[in-house]
């Protein structure tokens, strides 16, 4: 530190005053975007007093919502994590063949809309879907509890995948498998004794993220649990605030709000508690990958790639196949198909509200960027540390929830227009686009800005040759990650437009629930689509990040790579 | 019959992508043997280890293991099911383990019950005179106390051949001369074999029967330490075992083992002889700084010395090219001096100087 702060005696008056525009500007961002928000819903809440805590209580649907939630939340995390976990070590440890193309058929579970997963799933094996017109098979329940826990549970287990793959990588050198194999354990025996031992933090913390984000799912349970009646706290939010015009609604949705806040924070804060405290793990050049694979790692990777197909594969075709299909009930053959769905989609609501989805995500990603960059630059202060905390907070707060306070905070001027929709975002997703440009700064070493300095250049050149080059890849793969993740927005969107300002997905959502399911479907390809290419673009940025930071050397590199590229996909669809 | 080699690799062949990581490699450990693999890091060693302990697969080749083969294209033993231990170069300590349970976890592999594992990898940690560590983590112990309990842990596995993938890499050179010093005597004592990979010379002539020189996958010279250091076959095997100069020279040898070197005006017979396929005529002659001494009937220039101690090194300017000299205490000629030197011993190797 003392290094860094010997900048010369000159400098230093100008430079503190740039830093002090700074601070106030981040810090003006910081309370008008989450201070605010986050005040009005805890005060409106604690103003009204027990009467409506009472009268969720004792009121028969409010509660059976919460009681949904949690049970969902339960039962969704433990097959997330069996799940994942075994995914993890398919991909991980058994150098089975075509193990890359296995972990991308995985992800793909976390670059789709969570929505447009449900839709899918609803075309495939649905009734009057995929399997029922080709097998006559219709899997019972999908619309209902059985649907909503099993299409979660799809997505729990990515997640939990990605966490556990990203432990594997961090904590349990191959090493320690193969001292452990040389040592005259089996490959169960080693897992047993030496693998998940040292996975205990990571599967806490898979286990958390599963379980906080299935309680704040809504996508899943709107598409498949409200058409048969399975509420849950964050369709129950939906309907009182959109659809319902009684006042005692609006103090249930404040309630129901801050409760998701608090179970969030209680379940984020017990695993940050336990995730500081880890072992210290060595790095070798070692050559990747575990120990020879048996028959049972091949087996395992031909079940996953089952698993991979039917969960992701089949209902995206579906989805496709649906879209291109004349008419609702026709075999889904080329004969059949049209591209009208498509056109019918562009033109109207669906054409104008992709235009505002692409508005609000392109306006969220660049002023993240910004202001992401603005906290990079002072994250050495102890203001501006204060700030990045802040900062990132309501990104562990729900989104419903933190839509309610914003809406709470600025309907009353903004109400029904994109402005407040583009508040949200901000809010939500700052953290977002704030990690990996301070996660690329931190890896940059300080000696190359030094180096700089030493060779005549002032802290502004400095900034401008060499720290910044070195950071285009974060900051562009933080703007993608913030496309990605305000594009396709749901949840937060759906409870804040009006009239002229719906999003693309608030469109779907309200086209599904009206039953035209050829534009739905349409709409849900056309904005998946739209997805997969910015993820795809993200990849080849996380790609050129990673190298200009540590530096092309792959065998060491590939962990780190694995580890960055899932946790950034992994936030961005935290939601 | 004498009894099979406690391992024997043929045609060993490696390949990550398309480019061969190990290739060819044959090499046998006798029973009681402990053969050092020498090479620069990326020159396969771990992989070859790797492919021994059943870490690696290979895709050509094969490994038996006291007769028993163990690995080839389409099959590999499990390494649990292999007799082998290993130590790391990185220690490969499970951080949740403490001392005594990570030296007791082969033993309860192999079915010794709780109370008597403790037992005996107690006794074992005191053999490496670390007992008072027994309930530390490897977060709490230093880099050599780690490597203690990394070798207790491979003793503890009582295997007959022992893979030792560069122990000392990591440690600095007072215990890392400990731990070497404990090795050659375990070695002495316990009587299994072992393949020691290393890219330290010193270490690799100190503590092994016979000494493999790899170079980008492939076995360059296998031989006794005195065979590989006083006879490598080309400059490249000559540089990875120790210090050496080049004379470009005349050189004729004489039997096996003397040699004829025209050195400007002087013929001189001396000890030596010549690497297989070197030609006779004007040659590259190797010559180690402690094969020539100052003093003697050649001339030379100083340009420049290093005082190490016991000895000082001089490197001289001669009509023959650039040698260094070892010579006993601290120097005793300043740089660009006139000196004379002499040479008693020398090493004809074919290529041309600095090729391989």
């Amino acid at each position: 530190m003392a290094s860094r702060t010997d900048t010369g005696a000159a400098a230093a008056p100008r430079a503190r005053s740039w830093h002090g525009a700074a601070i106030a500007l981040a810090a003006v961002a910081v309370v008008l975007l989450v201070g605010f928000p986050l005040a009005e819903l805890v005060a409106t809440a604690f103003a009204q007093g027990a009467g409506p805590l009472r009268a969720v209580l004792t009121g028969d649907r409010a509660l059976s919502a919460v009681r949904n939630t949690l049970l969902t939340g339960v039962v969704v995390t433990g097959f997330a994590l069996v799940g994942g976990t075994a995914a993890a070590l398919v991909t991980e440890r058994s150098r089975a063949p075509g193990r890359t193309w296995l972990r991308v058929g995985l992800l793909v579970q976390l670059v789709i809309a969570s929505f447009v997963g449900a839709l899918g799933w609803a075309q495939a094996y649905g009734p009057g879907g995929l399997t029922d017109d080709l097998l006559g098979f219709a899997l019972p329940g999908l619309y209902g509890v059985a649907g909503v826990v099993t299409v979660l549970s799809v997505q729990g287990v990515t997640l939990a995948y990605v966490v556990v793959a990203a432990g594997l990588a961090s904590r349990v050198e191959p090493d320690l498998e193969r001292a452990a194999r040389a040592s005259g354990a089996s490959a169960w025996s080693a897992l047993r004794t030496i693998t998940l031992p040292l996975l205990r933090p990571t599967l806490l913390a898979a286990a958390a993220l599963s379980f906080v984000s299935t309680v704040n799912a809504f996508g899943v349970p709107a598409v498949l649990g409200s058409p048969a009646g399975f509420v849950t706290v964050t369709t129950r939010i939906y309907s009182d605030l959109i659809l319902s015009a009684d006042p005692a609604a609006f103090s249930r949705v404040i309630l129901l709000a801050s409760g998701l806040v608090l179970l969030t924070l209680v379940v984020v804060g017990a695993v940050d508690l336990g995730e500081s405290v880890r072992g210290a793990v060595t790095r070798t050049s070692a050559p990747p990958g575990g120990v020879p694979p048996g028959v049972g790692g091949r087996v395992a990777a031909g079940l996953l790639w089952g698993y991979v197909v039917l969960t992701t594969v089949v209902p995206l075709v579906a989805l496709v196949l649906t879209a291109l299909t004349r008419a609702v009930g026709l075999p889904a053959v080329p004969a059949n198909w049209t591209l009208r769905h498509f056109r019918e989609a562009l033109t109207g609501l669906g054409g104008q509200a992709l235009g505002r989805s692409v508005l609000l995500a392109l306006a969220a990603a660049t002023i993240v960027v910004g202001l992401g960059g603005l906290l990079t630059a002072l994250r050495r202060r102890v203001a501006g540390r204060g700030l990045s905390t802040l900062a990132t907070l309501p990104f562990a707060v729900p989104g419903s929830a933190l839509a309610v306070g914003v809406l709470l905070a600025y309907g009353r001027w903004l109400r029904d227009t994109l402005l407040l929709i583009l508040i949200a975002y901000l809010a939500k997703f700052w953290a977002l686009g704030h990690r990996p440009i301070a996660g690329a700064a931190d890896g940059q070493p300080p000696d190359l800005a030094l180096a700089a300095r030493a060779s005549g250049a002032g802290p502004v050149t400095a900034l401008r040759t060499v720290t910044l080059p070195l950071l285009r890849p974060a900051l562009a793969a933080a703007w993608l990650l913030v496309f990605l993740a305000g594009f396709d927005e749901l949840t937060m969107s759906s409870l804040l437009y009006g009239p002229g300002s719906e999003t693309l997905a608030v469109v779907i959502l309200n086209l599904q629930q009206l039953g035209d399911i050829s534009v739905t479907t349409a709409l849900a390809v056309i904005l998946t689509g739209v997805v997969i290419a910015a993820a795809a673009l993200l990849t080849v940025v996380r790609r050129a990040t990673l190298v200009s930071v540590w530096g092309p050397s792959l065998r060491d590199g590939h962990k780190r790579r694995l580890g960055e590229s899932l946790r950034g996909l992994r936030d961005s669809r935290l939601r | 019959m004498s009894p099979p080699p406690a391992v024997r690799c043929s045609a060993l062949t490696v390949a990550y992508t398309h480019e061969p990581v190990l290739c060819d490699v044959d090499l046998t450990v006798q029973a009681d043997e402990v053969v050092a693999v020498l090479g620069p890091s990326g020159s396969g060693k771990s992989t070859l280890l790797g492919c021994v302990a059943g870490f690696v697969p290979p895709r050509g080749g094969e490994v038996h293991l006291a007769g028993r083969m163990v690995a080839s294209s389409n099959r590999s033993v499990p390494p649990e099911s292999r007799d082998v231990a290993v130590v790391f170069q990185q220690y490969a300590l499970w951080p949740h383990l403490s001392a005594v349970d990570t030296v007791a976890y082969p033993l309860r592999r192999r079915g010794v019950a709780a109370a008597e594992a403790h037992r005996q990898a107690t006794e074992l940690l005191e053999r490496m005179g670390i007992a008072g560590l027994a309930a530390r983590r490897p977060a709490e112990l230093s880099g050599g106390q780690q490597q203690r309990v990394g070798l207790a842990r491979a003793l503890a596995r009582a295997a007959s051949v022992y893979l030792f993938d560069e122990p000392t890499a990591h440690l600095d050179t007072a215990l890392r001369s400990a731990l070497q010093e404990e090795m050659t005597e375990r070695r002495r004592t316990g009587g299994a074999a072992a393949l020691y990979a290393t890219h330290d010379s010193g270490e690799a002539l100190a503590v092994a029967d016979r000494v493999a020189l790899l170079r980008a996958g492939r076995l360059v010279q296998v031989g006794t330490p005195t065979q590989v250091y006083e006879q490598p076959v080309d400059l490249w095997a000559a540089r990875l075992t120790g210090p050496a100069s080049v004379l470009t020279v005349p050189a004729e040898a004489v039997g096996d083992d003397k040699v004829v070197l025209t050195l400007g005006e002087e013929t001189i017979r001396i000890d030596g002889g010549r690497a297989a396929g070197a030609t006779g005529e004007a040659g590259t002659v190797l010559v180690r700084p402690e094969w020539a001494e100052l003093g003697g009937p050649l001339p030379g220039t100083v340009r420049q010395t290093w005082y190490r101690g016991p000895h000082t090194d001089y490197r001289l300017d001669t009509p023959a090219g650039g040698i260094d000299v070892r010579h006993a205490g601290a120097p005793t000629a300043r740089r660009g001096e006139r000196v004379t030197w002499s040479l008693h011993r020398a090493w004809a190797i074919a290529g041309a100087p600095g090729g391989s």
